[in-house]
């Protein structure tokens, strides 16, 4: 089969429902061919929405939604180039799976033999050959899953929506179908769009990754760049762990800036272009704080220090948390377990961390898991 | 059960087991079973069993009046002074035509003094006056008793007890005749298919007929309430949900007689439909133009429709409301038409609904006789449950009115059993 992968824009495209609720403010969005783009927030920030829009179940508000340069508003699902895979994965309980996999194609006129055959071949794609002529329901949940895909694939779609398809998996047969998914998608070349709450999903398989806020997209850019160098305090503490300290600009110095917190002068990263006397937020990641030496002095220009009161030490194994008090702030700190020394309650430390890992931004909101 | 017993104790349990076991033997087993009895018995109602019952019956008849002849005559003897105005009309005996086969039978003189009368006598008869009316002539004639002097009304008790007891004796003789006649002598009661076999060709082309009728009838009220399911089924605005099921509801709060006979209203020649049709200006209702929409099949199917819309449409919705909705939009997702969406998804999850949808407008109108009578009026073609009925209370032939109740039955359930075939549902998926 010959697939390929179209890209979708959306320009000033906004979502207001009858009851005057904004799911989704105007947005403007492009994802390339071939590419896989992730759309993560958390539940209710307007991700579902977006993808409806893309796949035509929701007619926009405002702006327009094109797939391939052609436009697509008015159009319904039915008339889209585009697959949905559901969160319930939907598949049809009274047809076999291979009626499941070629219902696309009964729907447009395939003769029998010819879908049978397709049908096959997508089975074979998604590694389920031979479960052709079971019901769905006889089959475990992640073989479920591929037939969804499969059933997906049968129309050769151009854009592939998928609205959290794994949530209802176990872990680690999750974290096996994200590599399943991510292979499918380069066999295929067709261009998924993938939501997600789980930012472990978004990272491992993503192209680049769109975090959304209440109806906003907050930042988009690639795995790395998202958990390396967040823009926005939601995308920074949405994504992965943050120590967060409050203060107020003392000084900026180029593409640094020193601000002046309850913990001392802490430096870091001008994410925002802040000025002077501007209230700003410190981060840091907990993987990215050391412990320096006990009775250490003020920091230098390249590490900033900060002493508190070891409170916990949970030993996971290979790694180690510790929870530290630091004036009223608790600071989380997450080392690698070398062997080196072991921590005892109350005892007090100095933690040592770099200027370039840490992130100082304006004010805004935040996720709720941030420590 | 023994779990019954230990939730409930002896005594409950005991009560319910009893009350359950009434149920089925009194109310389903015993008449069923009479009732198959019945219908094949054949009653050979030329032979001398039913003659004799027929004489016997007559028999009855006349003893009954003559026993409230004398009563009266009892009455007036007791008070002979006042006799109450009001009491000759009423205990007079109103049977104006006398068994023909009572051999003792006096010259016809009951004519009682009631307003249908042939002719109004000139001198209203009063109870008590002396002068009878010229239509009562005879001295023991009705209203007349109070004016009979004592001695007349002694020979005239005589005679009666007379009578009586001579009846009494006609009456023994024929009873024991019949035992004979049914026990040994010949007995005309036997059983035999014969209650089906006699069934005339137009009788059983009635029987085929309503099968179709009904099949009609239910396929029209699939057609109808699939949609109003479907639509319910996927309302997402819950208030409006409700308002849609609430007033499937409310008629059926009216006595469905009332319901019907609104139908009547509403199609009858002058009824709201052809003034709708008069307004527009289709038709003119006072050159009495006018569709006679009433007394033909199409009204009984509208009205019978109606009538079971509940039964189709709730087992309907109930499957489709489990049916996730997501089925629905993938199908459309991956470019099914409308059709081809209900046909290959919310039909085939549906099945059992619509399985039991069918089957009981299918039993329900099969065996409805209130529709056909009242809007039929009798000018349309006949329905098997009118003929059930007719010979059960208008030809008094029970066991003929049983063998037809049977093969009705048996044709319900050959349809139930079809249907279970055709949807391929088994009795757990319609319990569900």
């Amino acid at each position: 089969m010959t697939m390929h992968g179209q890209n979708v824009e959306l320009s000033g495209v906004s979502m207001t429902y009858p009851n005057g609720f904004t799911a989704v403010h105007p947005t403007d969005l492009t994802i390339n061919a071939g590419e896989f783009f992730s759309i993560l927030g958390p539940s209710g920030c307007g991700k579902t929405t977006i993808l409806r829009m893309i796949s035509g179940f929701l007619e926009p508000s405002t702006g327009s939604i094109s797939i391939g340069s052609q436009s697509v508003n008015g159009l319904g699902p039915n008339k889209r180039p585009t697959a949905l895979i559901f969160q319930t994965l939907a598949l049809f309980p009274l047809m076999s799976v291979w009626e499941n996999v070629a219902f696309g194609l009964e729907a447009r006129g395939v003769n029998k033999q010819e879908r049978r055959r397709r049908a096959e071949e997508l089975l074979e794609l998604v590694a389920l050959t031979g479960q052709a002529d079971k019901k769905p329901t006889e089959l475990s949940g992640g073989q479920r899953q591929r037939v969804a895909v499969a059933r997906a694939l049968a129309v050769e779609p151009a854009v592939l929506l998928l609205d959290e398809p794994l949530s209802a998996l176990d872990l680690k047969l999750r974290q096996h179908m994200r590599a399943e998914l991510k292979d499918i998608q380069r066999k295929t070349g067709v261009t998924f769009i993938y939501i997600t709450h789980d930012q472990g999903e978004a990272l491992a398989m993503s192209d680049r990754v769109a975090v959304m806020n209440e109806g906003r997209i907050e930042q988009i850019a690639s795995a790395e760049e998202l958990y390396n160098a967040p823009q926005t305090p939601f995308a920074a503490t949405f994504v992965g762990e943050q120590n967060v300290f409050g203060g107020r600009v003392k000084e900026t110095n180029g593409t640094t800036v020193e601000v002046e917190t309850d913990q001392g002068l802490l430096r870091g990263q001008n994410y925002n272009d802040l000025t002077v006397g501007e209230e700003a937020l410190v981060l840091i990641r907990p993987e990215r704080i050391d412990i320096a030496g006990a009775g250490g002095g003020a920091g230098d220009a390249d590490t900033n220090r900060i002493s508190g009161q070891l409170l916990r030490r949970d030993l996971e194994g290979a790694l180690i948390n510790l929870y530290l008090q630091s004036g009223d702030q608790e600071i989380h700190v997450n080392l690698h377990n070398k062997g080196e020394r072991d921590f005892g309650r109350d005892e007090a430390l100095t933690l040592a961390f770099s200027t370039a890992d840490t992130a100082v931004m304006r004010p805004g909101p935040m996720a709720r898991n941030s420590v | 059960m023994k779990a019954l017993v230990r939730t409930y104790g002896l005594g409950l349990t005991g009560i319910f087991v009893a009350l359950v076991a009434i149920w089925i033997l009194l109310l389903i087993v015993v008449p069923q079973i009479r009732m198959i009895e019945r219908a094949f018995t054949y009653e050979d109602r030329g032979g001398e069993t039913a003659m004799l019952a027929l004489q016997i019956d007559r028999a009855y008849v006349e003893k009954l009046q003559i026993e409230r002849e004398i009563r009266t005559l009892d009455q007036a003897a007791e008070n002979p002074a006042s006799p109450s105005p009001a009491s000759p009309g009423p205990s007079t005996p109103s049977l104006l035509t006398p068994s023909p086969s009572a051999p003792t039978t006096p010259s016809p003189s009951f004519s009682a003094p009631s307003p249908s009368t042939p002719s109004p006598s000139p001198t209203t008869p009063s109870p008590s006056a002396p002068t009878l009316s010229p239509f009562a002539p005879s001295p023991n004639a009705a209203g007349a008793e109070a004016a009979l002097s004592p001695g007349e009304r002694t020979a005239r008790l005589a005679e009666l007890r007379q009578r009586l007891s001579a009846l009494e004796t006609k009456i023994t003789d024929l009873e024991a005749q019949e035992d004979t006649s049914s026990g040994v002598a010949g007995t005309k009661e036997h059983y035999s298919l014969k209650n089906f076999t006699t069934m005339s060709g137009l009788h059983l082309q009635i029987f085929v007929l309503t099968l179709v009728y009904a099949f009609i009838v239910t396929i029209c009220a699939f057609v109808i309430c699939y949609p109003v399911a479907y639509a319910a089924a996927t309302m997402e605005n819950k208030n409006k949900l409700t308002i849609v099921l609430v007033g499937l509801l409310i008629p059926y709060a009216i006595n469905e007689l009332l319901r019907i006979f609104s139908w009547v209203m509403i199609l009858d020649r002058n009824g709201i439909l052809n003034s709708l049709l008069d307004l527009l200006g289709f038709i003119d209702l006072s050159a009495g133009e006018g569709f006679r929409f009433v007394a033909s099949n199409g009204a009984v199917f509208a009205v019978m429709v109606y009538a079971y819309i509940l039964f189709m449409v709730f087992p309907i919705y109930n499957t489709i409301d489990t049916l996730d909705k997501n089925q629905i939009e993938a199908a459309r997702d991956l470019g099914a038409s409308s059709w081809r969406i209900h046909t290959r998804v919310v039909i085939p999850h549906a099945k059992p609904g619509i399985a039991v949808g069918s089957i009981m407008t299918f039993m329900l109108s099969a065996g409805s006789i209130a529709a056909p009578e009242i809007v039929g009026r009798g000018m349309h073609p006949d329905w098997f449950s009118q003929l059930i009925y007719r010979r059960f209370f208008e030809a008094d032939s029970w066991n003929q009115g049983s063998a037809y109740s049977l093969a009705l039955l048996v044709a319900c359930i050959v349809f139930i059993l079809a249907t279970m075939k055709v949807f391929k549902v088994g009795i757990r998926d319609i319990a569900k």
